[in-house]
């Protein structure tokens, strides 16, 4: 199904002449239906990872390879940071914007079974400016599972919600993959968001991936559980180790 | 309510021009009484003469500003559009948008005479460019960010336009328009005031011709309070348009 696989990527930017290597000899397989998350420090690749997984970036070497149809792109959708909604049209337009060409019927089902998935029924002819951060990512979540992705790509989605917001979340997001099956790369600095949602958690450092770590817990997690926070343990050391050894290249461009 | 507290300061001027004129304070010649503005208002009103030359310079506002919107707004598209098309013709644009209407009045009527078609020539230079720079200025500063979303949705570049940056830039193209509605009407007068058989601005030379000062004031008035209307009216559809920019308040908190 929507698997891929990723061979010796790299990706370089040139910003004023000088060269930033963003990602340097990605390599890594994401299973069909699998839910992956990525972890790593401020500027170590991940969103320039998931921009080339969309679409949105070129590579600049190595090989992406999607299992099925080989070879091409696959259906992907992506859910960024911020909610990116259309702020002239209501939460239920946005919610069916990828969708052309289908009768309104189609598009009115399609519109109400992900406003009920998302409790956003209620709020489907609010305007964006009028909800708030955590209904309006809802919003975006809707309507990139309205677009019916093989390939979900989500960079930080709930980094800008508070704590609670955030868990409720990431249980919505938990049973719709559960009730889906799609592929799902899932980019957080969240640690504790990591663990919580991927079945394989991909540690990022500088560009590199630096350590994959299977997380064979059953879903719903408990955080509480020691299983679970020797896994927080061991992905905190894999991000923290990287960085005292290799400190030298230049690849490290970005936010300071 | 508000509209009374709005109407206090144009009524106490109206008081002072009054009592002025009744005490005896101004040259009735220079500053007729506002009674004989009015009675001279009324008369123009019930002869007709008033609204034939409203009705003159409103078609040449209207007419003139729809060819300038049907020229400048697709110009605009096409030059936001493909930027290094722009490159080559931003040097005459710049050019004549730094002459004023106004002053190519004379070599307009020269070449179109004083007829109508001088009359859109003043229009057409005076609204041009509030809707080109307007238009073209909020589709070349449309948002990346939502564009990629059309993006990953594989939107073709007309649905990318008409989907996502038509709509961004609406609010914009709309304010160039009304800007370019209030220049268009300033630079008829003007036109009407230099060369003209018909219009508000004919009607108050005329008048000057006529020493007939109670006439313009009238066309004084007439101009300043149809302007405003317009104004208001634009104001009243834009809102309408883009109701969504009103709707920030937030319904729910979680
Ligand atoms: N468009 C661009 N032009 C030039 N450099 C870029 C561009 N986008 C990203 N970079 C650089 O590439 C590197 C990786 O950036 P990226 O955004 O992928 O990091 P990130 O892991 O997503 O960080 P964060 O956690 O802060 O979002 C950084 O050094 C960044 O400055
Ligand atoms: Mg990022």
């Amino acid at each position: 199904m929507a698997g891929v696989r990723l061979q010796d990527l790299d990706k370089v930017y040139s910003l004023n002449g000088r060269e930033i290597k963003a990602l340097n000899g990605i390599n890594l397989e994401i299973a069909a239906q699998s839910f992956v998350t990525i972890v790593g420090q401020s500027g170590c690749g991940k969103t320039t990872l998931l921009r080339i997984l969309s679409g949105l970036e070129e590579k600049t070497a190595g090989a992406m390879i999607f299992s099925d149809p080989p070879g091409a792109q696959v259906r992907t959708g992506i859910v960024f940071q911020e909610p990116r909604l259309m702020p002239w049209l209501t939460v239920q337009q946005n919610m069916v914007f990828s969708l052309r060409g289908c009768t309104k019927g189609i598009i009115a089902k399609q519109a109400n079974k992900y406003l009920n998935l998302l409790g956003l029924k209620e709020f489907q002819d609010a305007y964006p400016g009028q909800i708030s951060g955590g209904m309006a990512q809802r919003a975006a979540l809707g309507r990139t599972l309205c677009f019916e992705p093989r390939l979900i790509l989500m960079d930080e989605p709930l980094s800008a919600l508070d704590a609670f917001t955030r868990r409720k979340l990431q249980q919505e997001i938990l049973d719709i993959y559960l009730l889906e099956k799609q592929t799902i790369v899932f980019v957080t600095h969240d640690v504790d968001e990591a663990v919580y949602l991927g079945q394989k958690v991909v540690v990022m450092d500088k560009g590199k991936v630096v350590d994959e770590i299977s997380v064979n817990l059953p879903y719903p997690r408990d955080p509480y559980s020691r299983d679970y926070a020797r896994l927080k343990e061991r992905i905190l050391d894999a991000i923290l180790q990287k960085e005292a050894g290799t400190r030298q290249n230049g690849s490290q461009g970005g936010k300071k | 309510m508000q509209i009374i507290n709005r109407m206090v300061i144009p009524f106490l001027l109206l008081a002072v021009w009054w009592a002025g004129a009744e005490i005896g304070w101004f040259n009735s010649y220079l500053l007729p009484h506002p009674a004989k503005v009015f009675d001279t208002a009324v008369s123009l009103t019930q002869k007709g003469t008033l609204f034939e030359h409203l009705a003159a310079s409103l078609y040449r506002v209207l007419g003139g500003f729809s060819i300038t919107f049907a020229v400048a707004f697709p110009l605009a598209v096409f030059l936001a559009l493909h930027k290094k098309s722009y490159y080559f013709v931003e040097p005459v644009l710049e050019f004549i948008r730094h002459v004023p209407p106004i002053a190519l009045i004379p070599i307009l009527i020269l070449w179109f005479g004083i007829g109508e078609t001088s009359k859109l020539a003043v229009i057409f230079l005076a609204a041009f460019f509030p809707v080109f720079l307007n238009t073209s200025s909020a589709i070349i500063s449309c948002d990346v960010k939502l564009l990629e979303v059309g993006k990953v949705f594989s939107f073709s570049g007309r649905e990318q336009f008409f989907k996502i940056m038509l709509p961004q830039a609406l609010p914009q193209i709309m304010v160039g328009m009304q800007l370019a509605l209030g220049y268009s009407w300033r630079s008829l007068i003007g036109a009407e005031l230099i060369a003209a058989s018909s219009g508000i601005g004919y009607m108050i030379i005329e008048a000057e011709q006529l020493s007939r000062p109670d006439i313009i004031l009238v066309g004084i008035f007439t101009i300043g309070l149809l302007g405003y209307f317009i104004d208001y009216l634009f104001l009243k559809a834009t809102r309408f348009i883009l109701h969504w920019t009103g709707r920030k308040e937030k319904l729910w908190q979680e």
